[in-house]
Formats: structure tokens, C-alpha cells, sequence
């Protein structure tokens, strides 16, 4: 790019940004942020496709202001920064004035002209990650500008200036150059643990014992969650046994020991880590002989392979199934039995951003949930117009910024969950349920959290076993 | 005078057509080019549906005019109606579009002309009152989203000042050629403003497309920035 070099950034004060944005990182330092923000600019946009979108969205940029009305987060805050179309302009503006023609001579001419500082970088780190890249504004922007994409860019080319969230880096170097290859460091030997605790469990629950099957090959489903459901979500993961030993399917699914974890957190923030974690992943199905990739209840695991697999998984890709549509599925067909008097209590559905918004998984859960739900509410909005829970695009996995999550990012969610009366809130997402969790803590929210299959666990008849309402008591008089 | 009005109804005015003609050109080119040549073969799935979908909702917005900045939205629409009309199917144009692209449009009558460019011209006020007063408006327009809005409103006032004799303050010449001037910088100006939405606003609808990300990408652009033995 000769523009960049001809017309050098102007030099600016260094400024202390670990100490104003204390949960991100910087591998390289902070001398030359600018100049490396430039050339990894240069970089990308010599390997990557994203220049005709750039081009595009630099024209036709309208500042009409309708995705302000839209975002969850300048809804609280009113703060223009927060308007996604300002993000947005953050990184068109440096595109326009260092890579195109028309900002050269416009730099040359006028005088306030725009420039790439030490500050607007700051800006940057802070402004993208106050965006949950929940992509509610894309639907109302009357241009259909991405901001998601645009923001996920920005970080993109942040990260590879050295700066990124200290807990997004550090999962994603253990999952991809790691011994563990997984998010959460959760070793292969402590997952079988986790898998026999889980048989015990179910057992003790349905009079039925289980051998889960590891590292078998051939089979029709390789299972992958979010690692974190191991440590976290026990109920979630015996809820898809239950579902799959119901179903008869016991002998075509498997876990892999290889790679266990769904969660790509390479679709926050870095091109570069979303194609690796997708090869990884596809890598262990090729090693198992999987015919299909089964992703637990996670709402980025499920889009990142969904979306990523056929785009990065070479010739041979395989079908990427939600547990949702798969669960539907045996349903449809009368292979599982939900008994529908056991939840009686008032149930709502959270839609997880990466899983709706694109209008992919909307119908299936509601269509699962009122099958069996006797007092089922809608939030309003909902479906592929809903909230996002205020911890998307990876700012969940960010303690630090806990309090923006809970007073900026969920509070419009908290209020949505409140309004509904509802005393349980199904979100079938890792993500979500983690931020849910802490934000009907922090509001005081009478509401339960869990996932889609924690309820179909509650209410799922298996042939041979205890039934629901044998559990349901055994439960009771556990509680007591 | 008259040497003026000729020279802005003749040459000038087949120049900026072709300016922007030629530039929305190039646009609609390299768009397709990315989307068939550079894009094409990596293509895993094309969202046909959902671009019919968007682009019919967007060109007819009512579930879109009744929430959020709803003056905003509203004086926008109803701006875009005029503004579409009113230069293609008024009376005086249509000898202009005979004249030199050969094709004979239907009028649109003077008298709905009129109110069109009365409600036309009180659109874009409120338009550009909304930007300058409404703070999270103002706090993200750019220079040439306030200055645009000032051209466009010039065309239209010099056009119905042109033709109403009766409110018209300054000779009709003068007039005249304030409008074709206007009108005539305006046409230049769409491809290099973001008045190229003209053609652009289908594309951009289309990011699923640009999700779909260049395989090895990543690696290249990794080796380029961080060195060959990059870690993460």
C-alpha cells in the first residue's frame, strides 16, 4: 500500500493502555501501535476478501442513526460511542484515509483532516469490545451494513497488533497450542472423570446404566460442547444422554478424546483462530470417521461450526447438527417421549444471538418446549429480533468487565426475562446461561437459568428406566 | 445568459450523466467481479431468500417507519418517494430523457409534481434539522451528510422557484440555471458519495457472503504481521 508509507501517520503521544483497559493484552508493546495497526491493516486486506465490503460500506455509510434504536447497549447508555454506525466508522474512516485514493488526496487538501493516533487505537480497544456483536442493527439498518462483521474486523486487526482480552487470548492459546486443545485446560483423562460421574448420576436417576462411548469410530454423530458444560453443566450434558439413549442411538454417536470442545472464540475476534479451531475440530472427526459434527447446547459453537465448517473444512465437509434439531428430530419421529405434566411452572426462551439471528434456530426449540410445557411465555422481542443476554462476542469470558455486563450490556435482557413473570428462562448456550445466571442474581430476578435439555432431562420418559414422575418425587424428597 | 442555460442543458448535462452513469458503472462491475470471480468458486451458500426478503422490506420499509427515530424514518421515506419521481417522471425532465437516452417516460402530472416537491423540500428540512439539533444524530454525521442534504434541497427550491413565476425572487434565468447547476453537481457527485447507494444498497445486504471467509487467509495474513513461527 504506497499511500501508507507516503503518508505516514502523524506521531502522537503513547498511551498507557494497560492501565485504561487493564483486561486487555499487548504481546508486542506499545511502541509503534499505529504503524503496526497500519501494516496489519495492509495485511489483511492484501489476503482477505473483506476490501470490496469495505469499499462498499464506505460509500453507502448513511449516519441515520436507526441502529441506535436497536442496540441493547446505547440504549442504557446513551453514549454516541456506542452507536454500532460510530464503531463502524472508526475503521472505515481509517480504511478511507490510508487505502484509498480518494482519502490520499482528500488528506492532501483539506485540513481537518482525519488521522490515525495513538488515541483513536484506544478508542478502538475500548468501543469494540463494548459491543456484545449481537448483529441487532444489521436488521434495521436500511443499507444492511454488518456492524457485527465490521466490529469482529476491527478486533481482528487489533489482535493482530497485540492487543485482545487477556481471557479470550490465553483460552484460545491452550486450545490451539495447548496439551489439552481445549478452551477451559480440562485434560482428556479429567473429561472421562467427568463422564463417569455423569453415568453414576444417571444411573442414580433412571435405574440405567450407561458406557459412554469414547473415541469409537465410524459413528454417525461426534459429540462436541462447550467445554466449560463439563465443569458447569452437568444437567445440560446428562439431559443430551438421556435424549440420545431414548432415541436408540446409543451405538452412532461418540466423544472424542482428541478435541472435545465446540467453543471457537476465533469468531469473536481473529480470522486467523476461527480457521485453525475449525480445522482442529475437523481433524478429530477425520480421525474418528464421523459422518456428522453434533454441537451441545452453544449458541457461538454452534454458529462457528455451522457457518465456518463448510468454509474452512476443505473438500470433504460434513454436516454440522444442533443437539436442538436433533432432539426435534427424534420427537417428530415419536422416538422420545416428554411427559407434559411435570413442568408446571411458567417457562420463557432466550434466544442466543448466533443461533437466531440468522434465523436458523428459532422455531425448533419452541416447537421442542411447547411439546411439553404446559405454561410457556414469549419474551418481547424475541426470535431473530430478540436481546442478546449483554455478554456476546466474547465479553462473557471477560470478569473484569462484570459490572458493563450486568449494568450495561444485560440490562435491557434482565428487564425482557422480569417482564415475562417467567420462573424458568431456557437459554441453550453456554455463554448465555453463565450471564443469565449472573444477571437474575444481580437483579434479584425470581428466575431459574438453565438449558433446553436441563427441562427435557426433567420430563423425558426413557423405556426401562424411573419415570418423570418417579424422579420428579425422588427429587422432591431430595430437596427436603 | 441563454449561452449559459444551453451550454448546462447541453454538454454539461450529458457530462455529468455520463459521470455518474459511468461511475455507478464501475461500482455495480466491481461489486459483481467480487461476488462471480473472486468470491464465486469459495461460494458455499448463496442467501438468495433472505436478499429478495431484505431488499422488497427495505424498498416499501412500513414495519420499519413505526418504530425508532420515527420522524427520522418517516421524512426519509417519504424524501426518497419524491426524490425518485419527481427527477424521473416530471413533465419539463421527460423531454430531457427523450433527448438524450432516447426513452419517452409517462408524466407524472404538474400539479402532483408540485405537492411532491413541496413535501419533498419539507422532508429534507426535517432531515437536516434533525441533524443538526438531535444531539446522537449530530454526534455521528459527517460534514457531507449536512452539505448533501443542502444540495439536494437546491435543485428542488430553484426547480418549482422556475416554475412558479409568482414566488420566484430573481429572474427566471438565473433561476433556471441554478437548477441545472445543482442538479447537474448532484448527478456528479452520486457515484463518489453516498449517494452511490443507488446501486450499492443491494450489496451490502449481503453480508452472509463476506462471512464466508477466504480459507488460508488467516495464516498469510499471520506470517505477513507476527512472522513464520507465529504463535497465538
Amino acid at each position: 500500500m504506497a499511500e501508507t508509507t507516503n503518508s505516514g501517520p502523524a506521531p502522537s503521544a503513547v498511551i498507557d493502555l494497560k492501565s485504561r483497559l487493564p483486561y486487555h493484552i499487548e504481546g508486542n508493546g506499545s511502541e509503534g501501535r499505529v504503524e503496526r495497526f497500519l501494516d496489519a491493516f495492509a495485511a489483511v486486506l492484501e489476503h482477505t476478501d473483506y476490501k470490496p465490503l469495505l469499499d462498499s460500506y464506505c460509500r453507502t455509510t448513511n449516519k441515520c442513526n436507526r441502529c441506535s434504536v436497536t442496540c441493547p447497549v446505547y440504549q442504557v447508555t446513551g453514549d454516541p460511542r456506542d452507536v454500532p454506525c460510530y464503531k463502524t466508522t472508526l475503521l472505515l474512516s481509517i480504511y478511507q484515509r490510508y487505502f484509498t485514493l480518494g482519502g490520499w488526496l482528500n488528506a492532501r487538501f483539506t485540513p481537518n483532516r482525519f488521522e490515525l493516533t495513538e488515541d483513536v487505537i484506544a478508542e478502538m480497544a475500548e468501543v469494540f469490545y463494548r459491543c456484545t456483536a449481537c448483529r441487532r442493527c444489521t436488521q434495521e439498518c436500511p443499507m444492511g451494513m454488518d456492524h457485527g462483521l465490521i466490529t469482529r474486523l476491527g478486533r481482528y486487526i487489533l489482535s493482530l497488533t497485540g492487543i485482545a482480552p487477556k481471557a479470550l487470548q490465553v483460552s484460545v492459546r491452550e486450545q490451539l497450542e495447548g496439551e489439552t486443545h481445549n478452551t477451559s485446560k480440562v485434560p482428556a483423562t479429567a473429561m472421562l472423570h467427568t463422564l463417569e460421574f455423569l453415568q453414576e448420576e444417571f444411573s442414580d436417576q433412571f435405574g440405567i446404566d450407561l458406557d459412554v462411548p469414547v473415541d469409537k469410530k465410524n459413528r454417525d454423530y461426534v459429540f462436541f460442547c462447550a467445554v466449560s458444560d463439563y465443569l458447569m453443566e452437568p444437567d445440560t450434558l446428562l439431559g443430551n444422554l438421556a435424549v440420545l439413549h431414548a432415541a436408540g442411538d446409543w451405538d452412532r454417536w461418540t466423544i472424542g478424546t482428541g478435541n472435545f470442545d465446540g467453543i471457537n472464540y476465533g469468531l469473536f475476534y481473529s480470522d486467523w483462530h476461527l480457521e485453525r479451531i475449525i480445522k482442529q475440530l475437523v481433524g478429530e472427526v477425520d480421525r474418528l470417521g464421523g459422518k456428522n459434527i453434533l454441537i451441545g447446547e452453544c449458541g457461538h459453537a454452534s454458529r462457528s461450526a455451522h457457518d465456518f465448517v463448510p468454509v474452512f473444512g476443505g473438500a470433504q465437509t460434513r454436516p454440522v447438527v444442533s443437539f436442538i434439531e436433533y432432539t426435534l428430530d427424534c420427537l417428530r419421529r415419536g422416538k422420545i417421549k416428554l411427559n407434559p405434566d411435570i413442568i408446571t411452572e411458567k417457562v420463557t426462551y432466550h434466544d442466543p444471538c448466533n443461533m437466531s439471528r440468522g434465523g436458523w434456530i428459532v422455531n425448533q426449540p419452541r416447537e421442542i418446549l411447547k411439546s411439553f410445557v404446559k405454561d410457556y411465555v414469549e419474551m418481547t422481542p424475541h426470535g431473530r429480533n430478540n436481546y442478546c443476554c449483554g455478554g456476546g462476542g466474547g465479553l462473557v469470558s471477560i470478569d473484569e468487565i462484570h459490572d458493563f455486563r450486568m449494568k450495561v450490556g444485560g440490562k435491557t435482557k434482565a428487564d425482557q426475562i422480569a417482564a415475562t413473570g417467567a420462573q424458568i428462562c431456557i437459554a441453550p448456550c453456554a455463554n448465555c446461561k453463565k450471564q443469565l445466571k449472573e444477571l437474575v442474581e444481580f437483579y434479584e430476578i425470581p428466575c431459574e437459568v438453565m438449558g433446553l435439555h436441563d427441562l427435557i432431562l426433567k420430563a423425558i420418559e426413557i423405556p426401562g428406566g424411573k419415570s418423570a414422575e418417579e424422579r420428579k418425587e425422588e427429587a422432591e424428597l431430595y430437596a427436603m | 445568459m441563454q449561452a449559459w442555460i444551453d451550454f448546462a442543458m447541453g454538454p454539461l448535462f450529458a457530462f455529468s450523466l455520463g459521470v455518474m452513469a459511468l461511475g455507478l458503472l464501475r461500482h455495480l462491475v466491481l461489486q459483481l467481479d467480487t461476488l462471480f470471480r473472486r468470491k464465486r468458486s469459495r461460494l458455499k451458500y448463496m442467501p438468495w431468500n433472505k436478499m429478495l426478503h431484505d431488499s422488497l422490506e427495505w424498498a416499501l420499509p412500513v414495519r420499519h417507519l413505526t418504530s425508532g427515530n420515527v420522524i427520522f424514518s418517516n421524512a426519509s421515506f417519504v424524501f426518497h418517494i419524491g426524490a425518485i419521481l419527481v427527477p424521473l417522471f416530471y413533465a419539463g425532465h421527460i423531454v430531457l430523457w427523450e433527448q438524450w437516452l432516447g426513452v419517452k417516460l409517462w408524466s407524472i402530472g404538474n400539479g402532483f409534481a408540485d405537492v411532491l416537491t413541496v413535501i419533498t423540500i419539507l422532508a429534507v428540512l426535517v432531515l437536516l434539522v434533525s441533524r443538526i439539533a438531535v444531539p446522537r444524530l449530530r454526534a455521528i454525521s459527517r460534514n457531507s451528510d449536512v452539505s448533501l442534504l443542502v444540495l439536494i434541497l437546491l435543485p428542488f427550491i430553484s426547480g418549482f422557484l422556475a416554475a412558479h413565476p409568482a414566488f420566484n425572487p430573481l429572474p427566471w434565468q438565473t433561476m433556471f440555471l441554478i437548477h441545472l447547476l445543482s442538479a447537474e453537481a448532484l448527478l456528479i457527485l452520486v457515484p463518489f458519495t453516498k449517494l452511490s447507494h443507488i446501486v450499492l444498497i443491494f450489496f451490502d445486504r449481503i453480508s452472509e457472503i463476506h462471512w464466508q471467509l477466504r480459507p488460508g487467509a488467516g495464516d498469510r495474513v499471520a506470517e505477513t504481521v507476527l512472522g513464520k513461527e507465529a504463535k497465538v
